[in-house]
Order: C-alpha cells, then sequence, then structure tokens
C-alpha cells in the first residue's frame, strides 16, 4: 500500500524542518526516498529519478534549490538547512545507485520524431549516446517522461533558474510537439 | 514533381530547424561525434585544505597564497574604499561581499536569487550589480551592510535574449558604466541590440553604442596614460582545434567594428557566415589570445611591489577552453604592448591549474584580476571559489 507522495508531503515537511540539524545520512536519504523512489526510482508523476544521475549534477541542483535559485516548493523543506558537505554525500549516493528501466509503453512514431531531434539537435554531444549524462550534464535516459518535458519547458521559457543558459539556446525555435516527442524518446530510450 | 516534393521537404526541414541551438550554431558534419561540451563549474564551497595551491607556478620571487575561499562560483571582483570586495556570479545567482579581518577574510552574501549577477562595480560608494534582467545599486553599502538597493532596470533597457548575455561591468574614467551585450548565440547573425559594448551615465541614462562586432567581452580595463578602453573577446567554437583565437583589443575611438559575425581573429573569415571583404573595414585584435582561450579579466599594472618590468604591462586571465580536444589556457598571461598599442607580446605568468592537457584534467580556473593598494595581485578562481594572493619578495 503506497499513499501518494503529495499526500505525504505536509507531514514530510514537518518531519524535515524538526530534524532538519538532527538528521543522519541514512535518515535523510529515506525522506529523500520516500518521494523520489526507493533507491532513486520514482514511480511518482512529476517527481524525477534520482538514481545514475551523475554526482556534480545532483549536488549543483541541490544547492539551486537549497539557495532558491531553482523554486520548487516541494523541495523547498527537504533541503532547507543542508550543508554543502551532506549535499555532496547525497550526490555520491543517488549517482551510485542503478538507474532506472524504462516504464511506459513507446509509441513508434513519437519515438522516431523523438530520436530525429535528438540527432538534429545534437543532445547526445554533451547527454552521452546513451544519454546517460556526465558531470554537470544530466542522464535524460528513462527518466519520467512528464517530468523531461517539464524541464525542457523550463529551460526554454527561462523558468528554471540557475542552469547555465545553454540549454535554453539548444531549444531554442523547438516547439511543444516536438518537446513532447523529445521527452518520449528519452523516457523510454533503451 | 519529385523535385518539388524533395523542396517542399527540405523547406519543412529548414523551417523547424531555422534556429538551431545556438551555441551550437555553426557545428560542421565531421565534428557531429565531438563530445567537446562547457567545463562543470561547482556550487558547493571549497575548503582551503583542498585547493592545492602548491601546484601554482610563477615566475622566481613571486609567491601565491590562498587569501579566500568559500564563495562558491566568484569571478568578477570590485574593490570599495575601505576595501571590501564585492564578487558577481553566474549560475549560483549570489553576489558576495569578502571583507578582510586582519589576517583572515569573512565572506556574506549581499543578495542572491539573481539570474547571473555577474557583473559588479563601485562607483561613488556605491555598488552596482547587474544581472542578466536586473541593475541594482546599493549606495553606501560598504558602512550600512543591510541598505536596501536601488533598482534601476528599468533604466537600462536590457534585451531579453540570455545566452552571453550575463555581464562584465567597470566604470571608465569617464564617469561611465560600460556594459557588454554579447552574441546571443555562438554564431549568428546578430539582432541589433547584441554583439557590443555600451556606455551609460552612472543613472542609466545617456546610452551610446561604443563597439560592435563584439562577441562575448568578459574583461576590459583603460590604459593608465592614454586611457584608451582594452578588452577581451571570446573566439567562435566549432571550427576547431586551432581557432579561431580569442582577442585582445584596443578602442582608439567609438563607432569600430571587431568583426564579428564574418571576421575572427587576426583576419579569419568565418566558416558559416560568408561575406564577399568580410574583414573589411574591420579593426583587427592587438593580438590574439590564444584558441578557444577563454580571456577574461585584464588590468595594467601599476603597483610598486612587482618588478619595474611588469609597469604598465597588462595582466589577462586565461580560464582556460572547452571546445578544443587539447585543453589550452588555466592560466594568467603577462601581456606587454608595444608603445603605440598596436601589438603585443603574450607570455604565460600564473600556470599549474592545467594537470593534464590532453584528458582534459583541471583544478582551478582562474577568471578575474585585480590590483590591491600593497601592489599585490588578487586572482579569481571561478572553478574552486576561491581568491588567490599573488605577491613579490626581492630574493
Amino acid at each position: 500500500m503506497r499513499s501518494s507522495c503529495k499526500g505525504r508531503w505536509a507531514w514530510l515537511t514537518a518531519l524535515f524542518v524538526a530534524n532538519a540539524l538532527a538528521q543522519s545520512l541514512p535518515e535523510r536519504l529515506q525522506l529523500c526516498d520516500a518521494c523520489h523512489g526507493p533507491g532513486g526510482i520514482s514511480a511518482t508523476a512529476g517527481t524525477p529519478s534520482l538514481a545514475g544521475q551523475p554526482p556534480i549534477f545532483l549536488e549543483n541542483q541541490l544547492v539551486l534549490l537549497r539557495e532558491g535559485v531553482r523554486e520548487v516548493p516541494q523541495m523547498a523543506a527537504a533541503v532547507q538547512g543542508l550543508k554543502d558537505a551532506e549535499i555532496r554525500l547525497i550526490a555520491r549516493h543517488y549517482g551510485a545507485q542503478k538507474p532506472a528501466a524504462p516504464q511506459g509503453t513507446p509509441d513508434p512514431a513519437l519515438m522516431g520524431r523523438g530520436a530525429a531531434l535528438a540527432l538534429k539537435l545534437r543532445c547526445a554531444s554533451c547527454h552521452e549516446a546513451d544519454y546517460r549524462g556526465r558531470e554537470q550534464m544530466p542522464r535524460l535516459a528513462a527518466q519520467r517522461e512528464e517530468y523531461l518535458e517539464y524541464a525542457m519547458n523550463g529551460y526554454r521559457r527561462y523558468t528554471r533558474k540557475g542552469g547555465d543558459t545553454l540549454m535554453a539556446a539548444a531549444l531554442y525555435g523547438v516547439s511543444d510537439a516536438e518537446v513532447r516527442a523529445l521527452a518520449h524518446f528519452l523516457a523510454n530510450h533503451r | 514533381m519529385k523535385r518539388t516534393l524533395l523542396a517542399a521537404a527540405l523547406l519543412a526541414a529548414m523551417t523547424v530547424y531555422a534556429q538551431p541551438p545556438a551555441w551550437q550554431q555553426g557545428k560542421p558534419p565531421a565534428m557531429a561525434d565531438s563530445k567537446l561540451a562547457p567545463l562543470a563549474g561547482r556550487n558547493t564551497e571549497t575548503p582551503a585544505s583542498e585547493i592545492p595551491i602548491g601546484k601554482v607556478k610563477l615566475p622566481k620571487g613571486f609567491a601565491v597564497e590562498i587569501w579566500a575561499t568559500g564563495m562558491p562560483g566568484g569571478r568578477a571582483m570590485a574593490r570599495g574604499d575601505s576595501g571590501k570586495i564585492y564578487m558577481g556570479t553566474r549560475g549560483l545567482g549570489r553576489v558576495y561581499e569578502v571583507t578582510d579581518e586582519g589576517g583572515r577574510r569573512t565572506s556574506r552574501v549581499v543578495v542572491d536569487k539573481l539570474t547571473q549577477p555577474a557583473g559588479v562595480a563601485m562607483h561613488g560608494g556605491s555598488l552596482y550589480v547587474m544581472a542578466i534582467d536586473k541593475v541594482l545599486r546599493y549606495d553606501g553599502i560598504e558602512k550600512n551592510p543591510d541598505v536596501q538597493p536601488v533598482d534601476l532596470t528599468d533604466r537600462f533597457n536590457l534585451p531579453p535574449q540570455q545566452h552571453h548575455n550575463w555581464k562584465y561591468i567597470a566604470f571608465g574614467p569617464d564617469g561611465k558604466l560600460y556594459v557588454p551585450f554579447g552574441a546571443p548565440c555562438n554564431i549568428c547573425e546578430p539582432p541589433p541590440e547584441y554583439a557590443q559594448i555600451r556606455r551609460y551615465n552612472a543613472d542609466g541614462s545617456g546610452m551610446e553604442v561604443i563597439a560592435r562586432g563584439v562577441r562575448n567581452t568578459q574583461g576590459f580595463t583603460w590604459h593608465p596614460r592614454t586611457k584608451q578602453l582594452w578588452f577581451t573577446d571570446h573566439g567562435r567554437d566549432w571550427m576547431g582545434d586551432k581557432g579561431p583565437e580569442d582577442e585582445l583589443n584596443r578602442i582608439s575611438k567609438a563607432g569600430l567594428n571587431f568583426g564579428y559575425p564574418y571576421c575572427h581573429a587576426k583576419g579569419v573569415l568565418d566558416a558559416d557566415f560568408k561575406k564577399k571583404d568580410g574583414c573589411k573595414g574591420v579593426t583587427l585584435p592587438v593580438t590574439t589570445m590564444g584558441p578557444h582561450a577563454a580571456v577574461m579579466g585584464v588590468i595594467f599594472y601599476t603597483g610598486s611591489m612587482f618588478p619595474k618590468e611588469y609597469q604598465n604591462t597588462m595582466f589577462i586571465a586565461r580560464k582556460g577552453s572547452w571546445n578544443r580536444t587539447v585543453k589550452f589556457g588555466f592560466d594568467v598571461a603577462n601581456v606587454r604592448p608595444s608603445k603605440d598599442g598596436r601589438k603585443a607580446t603574450v607570455k604565460r605568468f600564473m600556470t599549474g591549474f592545467l594537470e593534464d592537457a590532453k584528458a582534459g584534467k583541471f583544478w582551478g580556473r582562474p577568471a578575474y584580476l585585480l590590483q590591491m593598494p600593497d601592489g599585490s595581485m588578487l586572482v579569481s578562481d571561478e572553478q574552486l571559489g576561491a581568491i588567490y594572493r599573488v605577491s613579490y619578495a626581492k630574493k
């Protein structure tokens, strides 16, 4: 029996705030897993998988979330008071987890369009040929589809702050339908 | 019929990809599989014990120390009259204030959550902060740390594109604020408000475009005697390991064209934007600064601590290349202009940050320079969020 992450958000927030200073790393990780899934493989819409993400990417994003540069209300309490050293440990932990396998059912036509776009936009030149990511550039393969779409739209519309301007530049002129095709392709990429 | 269909398909394809990723524009098919990508920065603090300062190499008689650390992403530095140093950042969105407390430095965050507040300048006791989409002024901040900023954004008419539009800013000897507006792409025909250097009155009025054809300048300063403006400029990407090289330019008068996007370095024609006589009427650089070097901060040295040969010569930080298979830069160069300012020699001065050029292994990236009243020179390391102090002692 799994209650929804959303439902647990209120008590998680309370727990985070109460224990912000007293938590050990395993306790912290348990709380991360509560929303991001066991081992960082998310089964929750809108919540990204963390497993197998490059540690530098996770580290930098956690700092941006802590500082409120990236504004994600669900994360605000979770990262409040985290020290840089703790962030590094959390990033290392999820970086070492076995990444998710694709969860959806691929639509062949959409997969084809997404694959062609990814090639044209040269996504692999930074995110690697298998889209596993590297350094500050995240793993895209088997990330949740709706999350990929949300993230790309954040770059396009300048609502996701703290990143380089490169992703906004990389997605310049790409349409909504194309973003959907890219997200579908990457989420189902094997 | 077949041809019409083909043409229609081509046209459709061109429409879809009319605006390819800006920073990859111009990536030729031969480099399609290249894995070169911008180098990762860090948002976390680096303790002094994790900075391998002993690896820095300097000419004989010079010494280096870690002067301050704990300012992730810190880059351009502006010094106030009381000695406080203000530092801008890019992605992290912070501006730091570094205070020297007699042999020990502390830092605090003046403002955060801005969109790449790279530009910081002190003028008349006020701190000016320029982000991609915001201009703030903190009056008397050194004495009043909690002063609320005056928002000057509306006066500066900042254009919407973000790429290459984080700022280096500085006040000139004329009391005006100099602000670059980079090309919003790797290589493109820039819209009219980009690829230029402008100057404004301190309150944002009286805007003038003083140079065009400038791709992405991240550092400039004025010659101590001639008062002419010298600026560094980043060359375009994806034309190979050899360049086109970054530039060091001199503005002898307002209104000059420095070549972008048609003419790069010392007369290299662009591979994508071809124009007959593309370098005609273009002011070529005083010297080139190396391929993809990422030339950043620049100062003329006028202090009394360094040997006389350095007097009125330039120091230029080269943050180091990403768009190159064998890495280049990651150092501070000493540049000595000729008397007429038409040419210059470039010699590496502060090195050791790049450990393996072929493997791309480095630990630090020198970004900006500041001459201190005692004649020593501060060097910011954007990679580790630290400031190093270079001094000279007669041996």
